[in-house]
């Protein structure tokens, strides 16, 4: 095991916000920007988190939901949904045969998953993830997504189980929408390279419209 | 002397709120809701700009989002619609299309030689004699066009967003209203656009000298207001129609894109003046205009005047001009039959004297035609549209109310693909057949009175609950009763022309006449030949009228000579809307940030952000790549490789995949070796190349170059659905970072931190080996792109960073050095590498770039293989060659690009060249014709300043690797 610590991918564009950087799950990430006041209003506003430091697991194949059945883990029963598939763990079916399945910040599923073997599982290969990934909250959160994505995002039209395929500020990302301690906040994945972009793009029209950026002790206090 | 009016019923203004500003020099003040135009007007100010092409003194005519003669720049943005947008305190404003001041105007001029201006003019002049053709051009650039553009415009923001809704209701009048409450009653979402300032639409300005309707227009608004289901956007109008009942609904801040379920358009209908001599000049103006001046901002359109009119509602106008205090010394009707109700009986009792079959013949202007003095009215023939000058009857007046007709503002119902059939009782184009998900509604359906059109909103409503899958009843409306709304064809011919059809281009009923007999007599055709519609306005105010005369001139019905395309935008949008936010969305990879401290001079590759070379104080761009050159070759550099494409193949037909994919063989492909991969398309064309490793018997690691990772990938996706096979494709691109460490020492360098044996020896040039290097999995690929001696790491992406900062301290006593792709470059150039998309075009095939070694033709199949089987049959055209200049070269640096010459014609170009350190000469890969290429052949390279560089076909690599 490697005593290596992992950076944000999206410490680059956090670099001029100066946050204070502390270490979640073998990834140093941004704690704090502003202090827990300011941070407070721009939850409540449109706050922008960066969960690049939660782990994810990866696989697909016609086998896969089968495996992670066997794991003990829930899948959705339906493509482009998600479910609770352990407590605190994400299962986001991203098609027929595809999941990523993401520890939130108390859930551990993804440690005893690491034990997946290609060679012995015919039919499921393992699809290393490293996305960047964001939690967006605050009553001007859809303001925002209006901007950035052509889909219709609101409650009426995105399921509550509903995993969105689409382009967020033109390039691919996965969304959803999810309860977070009673606030229901967005929740965004896009590759790993085009953290910092995202990052920027997220945080420049929040920042628009009177939120910010959020840490992870804010996100989750 | 001031023309505002006490306060009106529903008038758009706050009178407690005064904006000062200034105009053409001159200070004037107006109220908060006024627009430039109504201010200026309630200042007495009746000339508010000067006319396109003759330069004519222009006031009001429309004060509907097209007085295109009323365009005003305030410094910093032009061409301001001085009769919609809302006055703002400190305005310094000025008319555009002057040289001098809108009242001393020096190209006033240009209107008396208008004669020798006719349309298409320039078609026909200055092509002789060609040696003035320039200077011309210059006059003519110079007299076209309407404001300066503002190069040092500042960026503003204009955001691009995205709303959705069951129906989108476009237009908010009556008919619009009725239709928005109605389908909300039915429980559908519905977003409301109206392009003025207050909903209402003619409710609130059409009030035939009473305010009765105001009460109506209150309850609906309010009614539209308290409504959860209804969502409005004012001051917005909706600018085209797209596929799947898209609408760009454009406001002063920027553009929502809304997505619909449906569509009603309720649009209403755009006032077309009649066409007599002289209908341009200031005082001059459309009915609705000056009902819109009284209504809405108290504002008195002109002291004494008379009302020209065509259909009933001319009579409105005037007695809403009575009511606002104006003298109506007349209404001279152009219809032989005249109208016959309630409004005419009640003019006649207020003394208005009624000409009926009588037209404007012309207006009389005053000094200057900054305004005009009188009206000269004459029996009016309909037939023919000849006035009996005989009998003329002129009028002192100040004003003149025009009120002829009204075409449909019916461009989104075009963009839509809706078809229109030409209604000869209302003398109107109307939609006749509907695609799925369009309704219309209101005038623009051809329904016209205040009864019909708000049972017809419901009627549309009621048609888009059902469209959407609801049971509600269906409402019907009567067909239009009464006289016609407008007249077949209100003009008037006049000796001296000047009876202008559209204002924009200052385009008469001649240039029409004349352009039917040069043969442009179909209406697109007319349409381009005397550029009407082609304006600001976009044949708002004239395209009517326009196929009128057409039909007249070609003796056939209206509906024959159908209309002009209608093309999104409907209105002229500004640019900073349509850029919106500017997304440049950028790749970067984890050690991006380390670069840049280094001193990275980046270059974009695709989307990726790479270090081209790390710029040294003191060091040119060439000496400073060089260096980093010489340090791979003289012992160890790094480069951060992971923006490469990355592909996992995995599943029981992988190898068969890839056998099919590439053209190479990889079914007895040994796990832990890599092979050259090259991919073609299916007319033979490389594509790319790059390594795959083999990591297990079911699994293969693909690396493909970074420009072309996404294609490739999408095609590997297209070809897998095609062939069917057991595979599964796993893009780990961004999940795996590389780096690449090349030179003598880097299998010294590398051993510092991995336990595997990877000395020369015991990792031979296509090993590939999974380790650790600090507790990180990484995959480990001996390549040779670089250098003889050269890693590939792969690591994941997280880690990427810890371990480029790994390799630098371990390499240390090396020397080891980071090198960019600028270097990369030069030295694969060095070992003879090609590199496709570099030194290969969109038609290179495999035989030109001496790649036959990559082709396994023996395989049964591989994409582009059946090409390849007839390209190899025919004479190559080209090859790609290595070529060195000589040692003592001192002619001028060849190209990139720069042709290779032989008795004068071309036979190639070079595609790669530059100074190699290594090789101590310039070398490059140019292609040349098949017999330039054999060893020892010289050829010619025309460099840039026409130089000739001679060049030596050899062998690679170019140094002694």
């Amino acid at each position: 095991m490697t005593a290596l610590i992992k950076t944000t991918p999206v410490a680059y564009a956090q670099h001029e916000q100066k946050p204070a950087m502390g270490v979640h799950n073998g990834m140093e990430v941004a704690l704090s920007f502003e202090g827990a006041a300011v941070e407070k209003t721009h939850k409540q506003v449109l706050g922008v988190t960066d969960v690049s430091c939660f782990a994810k697991f990866g696989i697909k194949g016609p086998k896969a939901a089968d495996w992670l059945a066997k794991q003990g883990l829930k899948t959705p029963d339906e493509i482009n949904s998600w479910v609770e598939g352990a407590p605190g763990t994400l299962v986001l079916r991203l098609g027929g045969s595809e999941f990523l399945v993401e520890d939130q910040i108390k859930g551990n599923a993804c440690n005893g998953l690491s034990t997946f073997n290609q060679d012995k599982t015919a039919g499921a290969y393992q699809v290393a993830r490293a996305d960047a990934a964001f939690i967006l909250g605050g009553s001007q959160a859809l303001n925002l997504l209006s901007e950035l994505c052509v889909m219709d995002l609101r409650d009426s039209a995105l399921a509550s189980n509903a995993v969105v395929m689409t382009q967020v500020a033109g390039i691919s990302a996965t969304l959803l929408r999810e309860s977070l301690a009673g606030e229901q906040v967005y929740r965004i994945w896009c590759d790993v390279s085009y953290g910092p972009y995202m990052w920027e793009m997220l945080l420049e029209i929040a920042q628009e419209l009177g939120g910010g950026a959020v840490g992870l002790t804010a996100r989750f206090q | 002397m001031s023309m505002r009016l006490p306060k009106q019923v529903g008038e758009w203004i706050s009178r407690d709120k005064q904006i000062r500003f200034t105009f053409e020099g001159k200070e004037y003040t107006g109220y908060e809701g006024d627009t430039i135009t109504s201010a200026l007007l309630a200042s007495g100010v009746k000339v508010l700009g000067r006319s396109f092409k003759y330069h004519r003194p222009r006031g009001v005519l429309s004060l509907a989002n097209h007085d295109i003669n009323a365009l005003v720049t305030d410094g910093q943005d032009t061409n301001i619609r001085a009769d919609v947008v809302k006055l703002t305190k400190g305005m310094t404003l000025k008319a555009v299309n002057t040289d001098g001041g809108v009242i001393n105007d020096k190209s006033k001029y240009i209107d008396s030689i208008s004669p020798l201006l006719p349309v298409g003019f320039y078609y026909k002049a200055f092509h002789k004699p060609a040696a003035l053709f320039p200077f011309w051009e210059k006059v003519i650039r110079k007299a076209a066009g309407l404001g300066v553009v503002n190069f040092n415009y500042p960026r503003i923001n204009k955001r691009k967003l995205n709303d959705f809704c069951d129906v989108l209701i476009i237009g908010a009048g009556p008919s619009g209203l009725s239709a928005a409450l109605s389908a909300a009653a039915n429980d559908l979402e519905v977003i409301l656009v109206d392009e003025n300032q207050h909903l209402g639409g003619s409710l609130t300005y059409d009030r035939a000298g009473n305010a009765d309707t105001q009460q109506m227009l209150d309850e609906l608004v309010a009614k539209v207001s308290a409504s959860p289901n209804i969502k409005v956007y004012a001051a917005a109008y909706a600018a085209g129609y797209y596929q799947d009942h898209m609408v760009p609904v454009v406001t002063a801040d920027g553009i929502t894109k809304v997505r619909a379920k449906a569509v009603i358009v309720s649009t209403g209908v755009f006032e077309q003046p009649p066409v007599f001599h002289n209908n341009d000049l200031p005082g001059v103006m459309l009915g609705s205009a000056a009902q819109r001046m009284i209504h809405r901002y108290g504002v008195k359109p002109f002291n004494k005047g008379i009302v020209v009119t065509a259909n009933a509602h001319g009579y409105r106008v005037a007695l809403d001009l009575i009511n606002a205090g104006v003298k109506v010394a007349a209404v001279v009707d152009m219809r032989a039959q005249g109208q016959k109700d309630e409004q005419v009986a009640e003019l006649v009792r207020k003394g208005v004297k009624i000409y009926t079959g009588f037209c404007v013949y012309e207006a009389t202007p005053v000094k200057g035609k900054l305004g005009m003095s009188g009206a000269v009215v004459c029996p009016y023939d309909e037939s023919t549209a000849n006035a009996d000058v005989a009998k003329a009857v002129t009028i002192e007046c100040d004003g003149i109310a025009m009120s002829a007709g009204w075409a449909p503002a019916a461009a989104l119902l075009y963009q839509s693909g809706i078809g229109m059939g030409y209604n000869n009782d209302i003398q109107q184009f109307v939609p006749n057949r509907f695609p799925k998900g369009i309704f219309a509604a209101g005038r623009v359906n051809g329904v016209y009175s205040l009864e019909a059109r708000l049972t017809d909103g419901a009627r549309a409503a009621s048609e888009v609950a059902s469209f959407l899958g609801k049971k509600v009843a269906a409402v019907s409306v009567e067909s239009h009763q009464g006289t016609s709304p407008s007249h077949p064809y209100p003009f008037v011919h006049h000796p001296k022309g000047k009876n202008f059809v559209d204002f924009d281009e200052d385009i008469q009923i001649k240039d029409f006449i004349n352009a039917a007999k040069e043969g442009f007599d179909n209406i697109e055709l007319m349409k381009r030949f005397t550029t009407v519609g082609m304006g600001p306005s976009q044949g708002k105010h004239s395209n009517m009228n326009a196929i009128r005369i057409l039909a007249k001139i070609r003796n056939l019905p209206v509906e024959k000579i159908g209309t002009t395309t209608a093309r999104p935008f409907f209105h002229p949008t500004p640019m900073g809307h349509l850029g919106g936010r500017s997304f440049h969305s950028h790749r970067l990879t984890s050690i991006h940030g380390w670069h840049k401290a280094a001193g990275a001079f980046f270059v974009d590759v695709g989307a990726w952000s790479r270090p081209a070379y790390y710029q040294k104080s003191g060091l040119s761009k060439l000496e400073t790549i060089q260096q980093e050159a010489q340090a791979v070759r003289q012992s160890v550099g790094i480069i951060d490789g992971g923006t490469l494409g990355k592909i996992e193949v995995c599943g029981p037909d992988a190898a068969a995949f890839l056998e099919r994919f590439y053209t190479g063989v990889y079914a007895d492909q040994k796990v832990g070796h890599s092979r050259y991969v090259l991919l073609l398309d299916e007319l033979g064309v490389v594509v790319d190349d790059g390594i795959a490793t083999r990591l297990a018997d079911e699994m293969f690691f693909l690396t493909i170059s970074t420009s072309n990772a996404a294609a490739v990938y999408r095609e590997m996706q297209r070809w897998l659905q095609i062939w069917q096979l057991n595979v599964g494709l796993v893009n780990v691109t961004g999940a795996y970072g590389l780096i690449n460490v090349a030179g003598p020492n880097a299998s010294k360098v590398l051993s510092k931190l991995v336990s595997v044996d990877v000395s020369e020896a015991a990792f031979p040039m296509g090993s590939a080996q999974t380790t650790e290097i600090k507790g990180v999995p990484v995959r480990i690929v001996r390549a040779a792109f670089v250098a003889k001696q050269a890693y590939e790491i792969y690591m994941p992406t997280g880690h990427a960073l810890s371990i480029w900062k790994a390799l630098l301290e371990a390499g240390q006593s090396e020397g080891i050095r980071p090198f960019g792709t600028d270097t990369q470059r030069l030295l694969r150039l060095e070992l003879g590498h090609h590199m496709p998309g570099y030194d290969t075009d969109g038609l290179t095939n495999p035989f030109e770039v001496r790649a036959e070694k990559a082709l396994h033709m023996e395989k049964p199949f591989f994409i582009g293989k059946r090409s390849l089987e007839i390209i190899a049959k025919k004479p190559l055209t080209k090859v790609l060659v290595p070529f060195t200049l000589a040692v003592d070269y001192k002619g001028e640096m060849p190209q990139d690009c720069n042709l290779v010459i032989e008795a004068g014609g071309i036979k190639g170009r070079v595609t790669s060249i530059s100074y190699s350190p290594a090789a101590k000469r310039i070398v490059g890969l140019a292609y040349v014709a098949p017999h330039q290429s054999e060893l020892g052949n010289v050829f010619d390279i025309r460099t840039d300043n026409g130089g000739i560089a001679k060049a030596t076909v050899v062998k690679t690599p170019f140094f002694n690797a």
